[in-house]
């Protein structure tokens, strides 16, 4: 059986590039690879916004071609905001079928093109544009309705959701790479601008430029970081759902994983866990989604929780769309290996959520050091 | 202590200002009338530091602001206005497109005939532009004395957030011979480049801008490079001023800048006057340099540095000389002007600033 190993990872720092094309931050971030003997069979590149905020299609292939890549495939993935991870899952089964031995997968999206306006505009096409973004409905809509459900259920205070964005941005401080590396307190949580009530500004993600790659093979050389399973699902419609505090594709994903798998409750609590927090109420329901707390008890836990999100997550590190799931497990393989910033994990396991809008689509990805 | 050897030895310290004036329009609007109007969060005024903007009256326009701003300049240096050889003016907002401003004004103050003068347009540091022109040309022998203006009643889309702080004034400084002067220039640097944060097309009513990038490659990069180049050159430190006087987009943005070049918040205060009369965009970092200079003693040094989108940043090092009290004395203060105001509501900001138009 073909196993499938992260054998390098680079990124650069998310932030505002006004300076560069994303060709050139592209470039950056492969400036490191060292390729050796392999030969790269398939360049996956995962960008949201290309054709919008870079005004480029085909942009596998321009990005072939800049990084002087002669006689690859290369092809882009794009599903909404869980399209890194996506990009990872194609890698995967490239591998996996025996198609492919080295696949270098790269995620880029360049935010800060346009003003927050457009850039907003350009977001919210994640969400049915007919049904939902044409009638102004946007993603942190979505996000306000789950958490006032949350508050009215399980009779939690708007103050006792702050804890999210104040530990994410503790967790970002050690990230060098993160967006947002400063504290904030509970006061500036509750004082920020109103996004869609009650939702903050600090209760979401920053906008920002992002590039980072990995490089998925057959083999690895010195330590051995495994995917162990890539799976993804789907939902129905928000304004279908019987219970908006469910979020089933992630749960049908997470499922999927433990059955093939066979990882014990135990040792998925004990994994390092990056979360798709695009909204600080959904990395507190996430937590309780994969069973790591009970459910309307996450907010109280989150502040003891040192294995998840060490990177800071969307709130803090940043969610440059189409990036952010290769940067998860940049910042993953940068944890079990050399280390990020200090923070070094030594467990089994390490588990990737990411997700678009409010669990449109799904994907989770179980990783393993090798024996 | 001054090493005045040191200080006099570039050529623009032959020149310095004899004299100057501002002028602010009485009304105030209060931006959170601005923020109720279109919605805006409170939390953004409380963060930019904005708490209400000066707003021009129906009968006052860029050239009323500029030519009283420089009657005061010109009675404060006592100087005939048939000795001034040239009239800068520094507007974005100008009455006419085609048609000069400066002659209106010139004119106006019964200045000769015999003159230069000219509109000058880089979005908030004209006026700046307007000031090294002025001292090149007294420190090269050219003229006696130069007049620059940087009036503006800056124009904003309504609900655009630069409505919370785009106002009106203006003031023009009496540019002189260094031994006729208060304050003589001991340096300056202009540092410009191509950058596209802000604009307006031909026949736009309103400008655009590009929100975040007005910011770190445009205001800071060039305050920044102009204010390091200067220190640079004349070998000089944050610690040997004494106050610094930054463009003001906001309240927020000169006290960052400030932060970044390493000078405390309490040389800056003084010559903050955007939280409560707007930004007076050819006015803002001139009305600042007024204040201070309203409150400087002979001997102290003040950084200032201007501020244009498009975009570019003039630093002066300006040090003041005996005699400034009295000048200061023969006209409004900034000070005094703060304080003359009457509100209005939105509806008649509106109507004032021809927002709304009566057919």
């Amino acid at each position: 059986m073909v196993k499938v190993f992260v054998t390098w990872s680079s990124m650069i720092k998310v932030g505002r590039y006004f300076d560069k094309n994303y060709k050139e931050l592209v470039k950056e971030v492969i400036d490191s690879l060292e390729l050796g003997n392999k030969h790269i069979d398939y360049l996956i590149i995962s960008s949201v916004l290309s054709a919008r905020a870079l005004n480029q299609l085909d942009i596998s292939t321009m990005i072939a071609q800049y990084l002087g890549l002669n006689n690859v495939k290369t092809s882009r993935i794009e599903t909404g905001e869980s399209s890194g991870l996506a990009a990872i899952e194609y890698a995967y089964y490239l591998i996996k079928s025996n198609l492919a031995k080295n696949v270098l997968v790269v995620g880029i999206d360049k935010l800060t093109e346009y003003p927050t306006q457009v850039t907003n505009e350009h977001y919210n096409l994640i969400l049915d544009y007919e049904l939902e973004t044409l009638r102004r409905v946007s993603p942190p809509n979505y996000a306000a309705l789950v958490m006032k459900e949350y508050m009215r259920r399980y009779r939690v205070s708007r103050e006792d959701l702050t804890i999210w964005p104040i530990k994410m941005h503790e967790n970002a401080v050690q990230n060098p790479y993160a967006q947002l590396r400063f504290k904030v307190s509970k006061d500036k949580v509750l004082n920020s601008i109103v996004v869609s009530e009650p939702i903050r500004l600090l209760d979401t993600f920053p906008i920002g430029d992002g590039a980072a790659a990995v490089l998925l093979s057959s083999e690895c050389s010195t330590e051995c970081i495994e995917i162990l399973s890539v799976e993804a699902s789907t939902s129905l419609q928000f304004y279908l759902r019987d219970d908006i505090l469910e979020l089933p594709a992630s749960k049908a994903a997470l499922s999927k994983v433990i059955s093939r798998s066979g990882l014990s409750s135990s040792e998925l609590k004990n994994s390092l866990i990056e979360l798709h927090d695009s909204y600080s109420i959904y990395g507190m329901l996430l937590l309780e989604e994969l069973g790591i707390t009970d459910k309307g008890s996450s907010w109280r836990e989150v502040s003891n929780l040192d294995n998840i999100n060490l990177s800071g997550g969307l709130k803090a590190r940043g969610h440059p769309l189409g990036a952010t799931g290769v940067y998860q497990l940049c910042e993953v393989h940068k944890l079990m290996t050399e280390g990020l910033g200090g923070n070094v994990f030594d467990g089994k396991y390490a588990l990737i959520h990411s997700m678009s809008g409010p669990d449109y689509n799904a994907r989770l990805c179980l990783i393993r050091r090798g024996e | 202590m001054l090493d005045w050897v040191k200080v006099l030895s570039r050529p623009e310290s032959r020149a310095g200002i004899v004299g100057w004036g501002v002028y602010i329009p009485r009304y105030r609007i209060k931006a959170l009338d601005i923020a109720r109007m279109w919605g805006f969060p409170e939390e953004l005024i409380k963060s930019l530091w904005i708490e209400e903007k000066a707003v021009g009256a129906e009968d006052e326009d860029a050239v009323t602001i500029g030519w009283y701003a420089a009657k005061v300049a010109l009675e404060r240096g006592g100087v005939d206005p048939k000795e001034v050889g040239a009239v800068f003016f520094g507007t974005e907002s100008k009455p006419y497109a085609v048609k000069p401003s400066a002659t209106i004004v010139a004119d106006a103050l019964g200045i000769s005939n015999i003159k230069m003068a000219s509109d000058l347009e880089f979005a908030c540091r004209a006026g700046g532009e307007g000031i090294r022109n002025a001292i090149a040309l007294v420190s090269a022998g050219f003229m006696k004395y130069a007049l620059a203006i940087g009036s503006d009643t800056a124009q904003a889309a309504p609900g655009d957030v630069l409505e919370l702080t785009a106002s009106s004034g203006g003031a023009a400084y009496l540019i002189g011979p260094s031994d006729k002067s208060v304050a003589i220039f001991e340096g300056v640097v202009t540092y410009v480049t191509d950058t596209p944060d802000f604009w307006r097309r031909d026949l736009c009513k309103y400008p655009k801008h590009g929100e975040i990038f007005t910011g770190e490659p445009a205001y800071f990069h060039h305050i920044t490079s102009a204010v390091s180049i200067l220190l640079s050159e004349l070998g000089l430190k944050p610690e040997d001023f004494n106050y610094a006087v930054f463009h003001q987009p906001n309240g927020k943005f000169p006290l960052q800048v400030g932060r970044k070049l390493g000078f405390p918040k309490e040389k800056i205060l003084p010559g903050i006057v955007t939280p409560w009369i707007g930004n007076t965009y050819n006015g803002s970092a001139l009305i600042g340099l007024a204040k201070v200079l309203e409150q400087a003693k002979p001997g102290d040094r003040i950084l200032v540095a201007t501020f244009g989108s498009g975009a570019g940043s003039d630093a002066f090092s300006i040090v003041v000389k005996d005699g400034i009290d009295d000048v200061a004395k023969r006209g409004p203060l900034v000070e005094d002007l703060l304080k003359r105001k009457r509100y209005v509501s939105y509806g008649e900001y509106a109507k004032y600033r021809r927002l709304l138009i009566k057919v």
